[in-house]
């Protein structure tokens, strides 16, 4: 599904390596694009698939790339000269068991920090983060939506358990969110290739081999692209790739909000932990008690808004994520201030509806 | 004044004295010059070092100033775009030194192997200048670099060799000084696929002062590691890679559009969540089965999710299905306790003991399973089947399956219909005979205990 997204966001190149469990991507793009006029390729390794991608994005193609962790650590470089130079693309993850080569052919939430905290200077990557395979239809296209939008690379946060599941899709039910382009270079200004007037404004994109010269550098350089030191307009560009996400933040908020106003319990959860918290929350207030849930989509940026509407009002907040550090947990503890805040982790299998439930009555009583 | 469009003729070279980048400079500009190339119709992609100083010299190109090593990777993405667009005539220039072709070797090889429209000049002087004169991977032997104070030691590599065993199609080893240069760079560019020219070069920060180098003696030095000079094209009238592509595109056969399933009349009775798991040996079919399985409960309007496991070399030791089976859509994938329980061979039987499937089993979970295996005390109700004899190895999963729904009565059984429709009729044959099998075990047991 994550690949059909791809395909429906118009897509028109990816490059892949092997890796269990985001293979069967790199099999359906493999088998699919070609036939829709797109270029999917081998590459060598992770490190040449998100080189090749960054390099046609440049061309002007949307591109996309999927791995896994042991991938993932390989593309980190590639990632930081995309967010650099404001290059769209979109890197599916599919999180297995880690660190190292861990477990192939386990699932895991431990990606999280990797995927979001891996740029020198700490930039904001925007993820997504689907719970079923209809989410990772949507998110996919919102992903590259966003990707093209702001000119930046994307991460689709998946697991083994959410992408190697079968599961039946209603497919008239599918919301399949409106297409966006990448802002196009018009010429109604002088062309600079990382051109703003507020630091918020994504710069009009040319393609490398268009009309209008175009000067990539993954060096701090200027406006123009041109690599400067000691330039205070090079600090501007900088502060500028991060104001660009942080402007469009609320814009980004995607969650999948069941509140119920007044509860004294709110269980957050993402990606295939949100599918046991759903069902534990209904088993929940069946016994009577009261809870609410927040599964937010947007890991990142954190989603603010639906945050704190979801704590308005709580006194315990369960954080359920298949890691052992509490990685999202502790990504938003500063907006649980005077809350009572209770991990709920695990590794090595899926949490199970039960054991939320159980944290919950433990806390209610 | 044509030079214009290329170097530009103000430009001040940021190299050092002697520095044979200057002249590689040059010559590249001579050589666009020499083939009427529009500026925009070439990306001059720069890597890391002295040698990725180039971008500003060039005002009027396309330039993509990259990671170390990683030129060739960008410079290939560009170039494999180019394959699905409207021809544009763009052609990615690399340039890359010594320590970039060996940290980003596999690039050269890989873009070599595609034989991708990209030309690159690596500009080989031995070390690593812009750092302070290291040794690299393309240094000679006996050449003294700030970490190799006594004479290198470890034998260089020779890209033009290697990248030959790369199918390269064009490759090219000269000397900065070269008159020739300019012409041979020209002849890389205008190569419609992959080119490297090797130019060998001072470095006269480190390269002459730790050693006897000069233009004369570096003709030495790179005789004294066997080097080739001179230019190679090969395979001529090689195929482009949109040719390729378009060649491999074409053979492929049309994809069937999907089948859509099968609603049936009839829908499932069943009225709760039924969580399985099918457990057997690699090779025998039990994921298709249960793959089968699912096809035909999405006919009788069920939701289902089905999750597979296996030792990671796929081929050998057990199999294992888990599936979920519900009216409504479904939220939780795990099995915190199954109510039905295959088990098709003594390796499936193994391993959910191993992962602890067994235990979780309660009084009323049901257990179908293979009437020759030993299966240890379980909480459930066991039904042995003769599962492997009557129905084959291979289609024992799927016998088993059907055995399940010919006793629970929860799909109506037109569902394997359905599910057989969208395959070729040799396969429903096989197929037809195990779910019969499956059906005529639950008769026979059901005659032996009304």
């Amino acid at each position: 599904m994550v690949a059909e997204g791809a395909l429906a966001a118009g897509c028109r190149f990816f490059a892949g390596y092997p890796i269990t469990p985001a293979s069967e991507i790199y099999e359906v793009m493999m088998r699919e694009l070609p036939a829709r006029g797109g270029m999917a390729l081998s590459a060598p390794d992770e490190i040449s698939s998100l080189c090749y991608c960054v390099g046609a994005s440049l061309r002007g193609l949307k591109a996309m790339t999927a791995t896994s962790g042991p991938g993932w650590a390989l593309m980190i470089e590639t990632l930081q000269y995309a967010l650099m130079t404001e290059t769209p693309v979109v890197i599916a993850i599919v999180q297995r068991l880690g660190p190292s080569t861990g477990g192939a052919t386990q699932g895991a939430q431990g990606d999280v920090w990797l995927a979001e905290f891996a740029t020198s200077g700490g930039y904001t990557i925007p993820v997504f983060s689907p719970s079923t395979a209809a989410e990772c239809h949507a998110l996919t296209v919102h992903a590259f939506n966003w990707a093209e939008r702001l000119r930046t690379p994307v991460v689709l946060l998946s697991d083994k358990e959410v992408g190697m599941t079968t599961e039946v899709v209603d497919e008239a039910a599918l919301a399949i969110p409106a297409v966006v382009e990448r802002p196009l270079f018009t010429g109604e200004r002088p062309f600079l290739t990382y051109g703003f007037r507020q630091p918020e404004e994504v710069p009009a994109f040319a393609a490398v081999g268009g009309e209008v010269k175009v000067t990539v550098s993954g060096s701090a350089h200027d406006q123009q692209g041109r690599l400067r030191k000691n330039a205070p307009e090079v600090i501007e560009v900088l502060r500028h790739l991060e104001r660009k996400i942080e402007a469009h933040a609320e814009q980004m908020e995607l969650v999948r909000a069941d509140l119920d106003p007044g509860a004294p319990h709110l269980v957050i959860s993402y990606g295939i932990t949100a599918r046991a918290a759903r069902q534990a929350v209904a088993e929940l207030r069946r016994e009577g008690l009261r809870v609410s849930l927040l599964q937010p989509q947007t890991l990142f940026p954190i989603p603010r808004q639906a945050l704190e509407r979801a704590l308005a009002g709580v006194r315990t907040v369960f954080v359920a994520e298949e890691n052992l550090t509490g990685q999202y947990r502790a990504v938003l503890a500063p907006y649980f201030s005077g809350k009572r805040v209770l991990g709920i982790n695990k590794i090595g299998a899926l949490i199970a509806p039960g054991e939320i439930m159980q944290a919950v009555r433990t806390a209610e009583a | 004044m044509a030079e214009n469009q290329y170097l530009a003729p103000d430009a001040k070279l940021p190299y050092c004295r002697g520095c044979g980048h200057a002249a590689v400079v040059r010559h590249l500009s001579h050589a666009l010059e020499r083939l009427q190339l529009p500026p925009r119709s070439v990306a001059l992609t720069t890597d890391i070092g002295c040698v990725g100083l180039a971008d500003s010299l060039f005002p009027y190109l396309h330039t993509v100033h990259t990671t170390h090593g990683r030129s060739t990777a960008f410079a290939t993405g560009m170039a494999l775009a180019e394959v699905v667009l409207e021809p544009s005539g763009l052609k990615p220039v690399v340039m890359i030194g010594d320590g970039g072709a060996m940290i980003g070797l596999l690039h050269l090889v890989h873009a070599a192997q595609l034989n991708v429209d990209v030309t690159v000049l690596l500009h080989n002087n031995f070390l690593f200048g812009m750092t302070g004169g290291q040794h690299s991977a393309l240094t000679p032997l006996n050449f003294t670099t700030a970490t190799t104070p006594g004479g290198n030691w470890i034998p260089p590599l020779d890209l033009v060799a290697l990248l030959r065993a790369a199918h390269a199609g064009f490759l090219a080893r000269q000397f900065a000084t070269d008159p020739t240069l300019e012409a041979v760079i020209a002849e890389a560019i205008a190569y419609p696929g992959f080119a490297l020219v090797e130019i060998l070069e001072l470095c006269t920060a480190y390269g002459t002062r730790w050693n006897q180098l000069t233009g004369s003696t570096l003709k030495e030095i790179a005789a004294r590691q066997g080097y080739e000079v001179g230019r190679w094209e090969a395979e001529a009238g090689r195929p482009s890679l949109r040719e390729l592509y378009r060649r491999e595109r074409a053979s492929r056969p049309a994809g069937a559009p999907a089948a859509a399933a099968a609603q049936l009349p009839a829908p499932s009775t069943l009225a709760h969540e039924v969580r399985l798991v099918v457990a057997g040996s690699a090779g025998e079919r039990v994921q298709s089965a249960a793959a089968l399985f699912c096809r035909a409960a999405l006919a009788a309007g069920l939701y289902t999710t089905q999750k597979n496991d296996n030792p990671v070399t796929q081929g050998t030791g057990f199999s294992l299905a888990e599936i979920c089976l519900s009216p409504n859509p479904i939220e939780y994938t795990g099995m915190e306790s199954p109510d039905v329980v295959i088990i098709a061979s003594s390796e499936g039987l193994k391993e959910l003991q191993a992962n602890g499937t067994l235990e979780r089993c309660r009084a009323e979970t049901l257990l179908l399973i293979d009437a020759e295996l030993d299966l240890p005390a379980v909480s459930g109700r066991v039904l042995r089947l003769a599962l492997r004899r009557a129905a084959a190895p291979q289609r024992a999963a799927l016998a088993a399956l059907a055995a399940w729904v010919a006793l629970e009565h929860v799909l109506p059984p037109a569902v394997w219909e359905a599910a057989l429709a969208p395959l070729p009729p040799d396969r429903r044959t096989g197929l037809n005979e195990a779910l019969q099998i499956g059906a005529q075990l639950v008769n026979e047991l059901n005659k032996r205990m009304p």
